[in-house]
């Protein structure tokens, strides 16, 4: 798997590469700042881009609209964004109404090494990685009438991973059940939800987060 | 007694003071041992005419000052002296001895002016006892002396009251008497000019008539009293007393004049006072002083959103109190809007008629001066917000610190000491070492989450990107308790007001979570009018105020800094609302 990597901080940036060339992957690229970063994109054509939200010379949000230029111009390379903060607006804003190859991510997962890789992984094979925390805001957001209530704590759980982005073996790995059950308690869901069926994963992500949002 | 009930006691009053009067002319026409009965008898009519009518008159006017009342009280008293015209032994004898009651209290009046009152102990300690020598001293006098006017023709009745004949101590009484007079008459003399020099120019203008005519009576009844001492022979002393009495009987019509030019020349003035202001709308405060007569004269705005009085340079002042004994104030209003006050010599109490002409006039040149007060009071606001929110944010930069020292450092030291020591296992116990990074690398999560939300507490990132819209989502999802969005500005606002609304916005729901008892917050952020409006309301038990809360207060401070007002409106059991308005005409 090819990966650009783009980061304003040296010592990140030098870390996060060591640690994806030690999970096999070729880091083909690194980067400074958003300019850089999209003439190393446009140049190598990776597969996955890692994207600090902050950097020169704003350091503002140049790596969010970074990230949808690529998204825009080359669709088959995936965008994985790493924030200090996790905000909902960011995430939702990244997905937008396609969440083919995207991931938004709180830059301390880096720290968790092998669900990192996992995320840079999926990202790159066109799949979703949205961080635990945005999901758990937006699964455990407190509401008037929590239509959520319907869901057994189970489904809850199932519902929390899928948002993620898992597919449904990362989410039988995740809570040792098999993939069958997963997919007992998927069915369910969307019924009780009243969503629409959605084969892709990532299409489930959007599905479950259009949901999430507008309660 | 009220003011309904005044007017007919003092009609009665008048009614039994002009039957009197008469009684006194007929006592006089018909006396045997009068001389000049006639003139006598006019001069008499004159005094108690007078004394009654005007005092009357002002007693009227003011009807809380006691000086009508005493000058009402001259005149029954001179009836006392028009006995001594009655050839009825026991009246004659009453009549000699309350002659001098009226003088007593002629004196007093002036002494008193210009409340009625007599302002000091020794004042009241001098007219007691200018009381008690004219009754108590002439009853010892008529006592020994059976004939009190040798030298009279006709012969007056006899004494009633003498019961020995002691030429001896007649005389002692007499000059005792005398000299008491002179002492009281010299005292009284240097309390009036002390007086007239202590005054301010309003108050001389009051105190003149009333202080001149007193003086004049004080310099009558002293050359009386020093030809009575020169030489005591009847016939002079009744060459003088004519025109004695006839400058007494003036001296109420000149008290009378004096108030009636009073009257003219307020009208007068305000007249004049109208055109001035006008004309020059800088120069108020002069142009009321002139036109009250009070170079001390100061105006206070009142300020209705602040609920205070500012003076012209737009700083708080407060007014005078009811029992300032110089100083008052006389508020202005227009149209039943309080506009300010004027704070005058207390003196001018005296004359409220002039006042609330001053007043009257002054309310519409006030209120378009208020305006300007108005704008300085806000800059002096501003500056005292400026100074606050230096204060804070050194405050905020402490807080800052202690939290970075407590929190983050402190978790990074213990990481630093736990990677030495696994560092140091991880040859001869592999598995320690492990478990100990394990744990370090729980810490270094934390010190993570701390930073994170250190940083966010000083400035959301998210603000900046994205906006008010989205930071405030932000906030809502780490609630606690349901918080509906109603509304937020689509439109980016200045950056200055976005944070301003994001912390009213935080900081409410931060109060909400500590003390409201609330079940679920609602957020509406609104542009109205040029002003971004922020309202958080909850549901909660209420009562909440921004003397309470440390957090409102420095709020309101930091709105304050962009003109922003903070409100709170809690009542107990009903909820909270914190409603900011921050001005933010351009973005």
């Amino acid at each position: 798997m090819r990966v650009v990597v783009a980061e304003d901080s040296v010592l990140l940036r030098e870390g996060v590469v060591r640690l994806l060339q030690e999970a096999g992957m070729e880091v083909v690229g690194q980067a400074g700042d958003a300019e850089d970063l999209l003439r190393k994109v446009r140049a190598h054509k990776p597969d996955v881009a890692l994207v600090d939200i902050r950097m020169p010379p704003t350091q503002t949000d140049e790596g969010l609209r970074a990230a949808a230029t690529i998204r825009a111009e080359q669709p088959q390379t995936g965008v994985l964004v790493l924030s200090q903060y996790v905000e909902e607006a960011y995430a939702l804003e990244l997905l937008a109404e396609n969440a083919e190859g995207v991931g938004y991510l709180l830059k301390d997962r880096v720290a968790d090494v092998e669900r990192f890789v996992d995320s840079v992984r999926r990202v790159g094979e066109g799949g979703s990685a949205l961080d635990p925390e945005v999901v758990a805001r937006l699964v455990g957001r407190r509401r008037r009438e929590d239509p959520l209530s319907v869901l057994s704590p189970r489904e809850r759980e199932v519902l929390g991973h899928m948002a993620e982005g898992r597919s449904n073996h990362g989410i039988a790995e995740a809570l040792v059940v098999t993939e069958r059950a997963v997919e007992k308690h998927v069915t369910s869901i969307f019924t009780k939800l009243n969503l629409p069926p959605a084969e892709d994963d990532h299409r489930r992500v959007l599905a479950v987060l259009t949901y999430l949002r507008s309660t | 007694m009220n003011q309904s009930g005044l007017r007919p006691a003092l009609v009665a009053i008048g009614a039994f003071g002009a039957l009197l009067a008469s009684l006194a002319v007929v006592i006089t026409l018909t006396s045997d041992h009068a001389e000049k009965r006639g003139v006598v008898a006019a001069i008499s009519l004159a005094i108690m005419a007078a004394y009654i009518g005007t005092g009357l008159f002002a007693w009227s006017r003011r009807p809380h000052n006691r000086t009508g009342a005493l000058m009402t009280a001259v005149g029954f008293a001179y009836f006392m002296c028009v006995l001594t015209a009655s050839d009825q032994e026991v009246v004659f004898a009453i009549g000699v001895l309350l002659s001098s009651v009226f003088l007593v209290i002629a004196l007093h009046m002036v002494l008193a002016f210009p409340t009625g009152r007599l302002a000091t102990a020794g004042l009241r300690r001098l007219m007691a006892t200018a009381y008690v020598a004219a009754v108590v001293m002439q009853l010892a006098w008529m006592l020994v002396t059976p004939d009190v006017c040798p030298d009279c023709t006709p012969r007056p009745p006899d004494n009633a009251f003498a019961i020995w004949d002691a030429p001896t101590a007649s005389d002692v009484i007499m000059i005792a008497a005398s000299a008491i007079a002179a002492a009281l008459l010299a005292a009284s003399a240097t309390v009036l000019v002390r007086r007239w020099r202590a005054a301010t120019r309003p108050g001389r203008r009051a105190l003149g008539p009333v202080l001149f005519t007193g003086l004049a009576l004080v310099a009558t009844l002293s050359a009386l009293l020093a030809v009575q001492a020169i030489d005591s022979s009847g016939a002079v002393v009744d060459v003088l007393s004519i025109p004695a009495l006839l400058a007494f009987a003036a001296l109420p019509y000149a008290f009378l004049a004096g108030l009636l030019r009073n009257r003219w020349s307020r009208a007068g003035a305000v007249g004049e006072l109208v055109e001035r202001l006008g004309a020059a709308r800088a120069r108020l405060t002069e142009t009321l002083a002139d036109a009250m007569g009070d170079p001390t004269l100061t105006l206070a705005y009142w300020l209705p959103q602040a609920q205070r009085f500012v003076d012209s340079s737009g700083r708080t002042m407060a007014l005078p109190v009811e029992t300032d004994p110089f100083r008052a104030a006389t508020l202005v209003e227009r149209d039943g809007e309080r506009i300010g006050a004027l704070v005058h010599d207390r003196s001018l109490c005296e004359e409220p008629e002039l006042v609330s002409a001053v007043a009257a006039a002054a309310a519409l040149a006030m209120a378009n001066e208020r305006l300007e007060a108005e704008l300085r009071a806000r800059l002096e606001d501003l500056s005292e917000s400026r100074a606050k929110l230096v204060e804070a944010s050194l405050a905020e930069r402490q807080r800052l610190e202690r939290d970075l020292h407590d929190g983050a450092q402190q978790r990074l030291v213990a990481l630093s000491l736990q990677v030495h020591v696994a560092r140091a296992k991880i040859t001869s116990d592999p598995d320690a070492a492990a478990a100990i990074l394990d744990r370090a690398r729980d810490e270094l999560r934390l010190a993570l989450e701390e930073l994170r939300e250190l940083a966010r507490g000083i400035h959301p990132a998210v603000l900046t990107d994205r906006g008010l819209g989205a930071a405030i989502a932000g906030l809502a999802s780490r609630f606690p308790l349901p918080v509906q969005i109603l509304t937020t500005p689509l439109a980016r606002l200045p950056t200055a007001v976005e944070a301003a609304a994001y912390f009213v916005v935080s900081e409410s729901l931060a109060n909400i979570a500590k003390s409201a008892g609330a079940s679920h917050a609602t957020v509406r952020v609104a542009r109205q009018n040029g002003m971004a409006v922020v309202e958080v309301h909850d549901d909660g038990c209420g009562g909440a105020s921004m003397e309470h809360g440390s957090g409102l207060r420095g709020l309101a401070d930091r709105l304050a800094g962009l003109d922003g007002r903070l409100e709170v409106v809690s009542p107990p059991g009903g909820g909270t609302t914190v409603r900011a308005r921050i001005p933010c005409e351009s973005s």
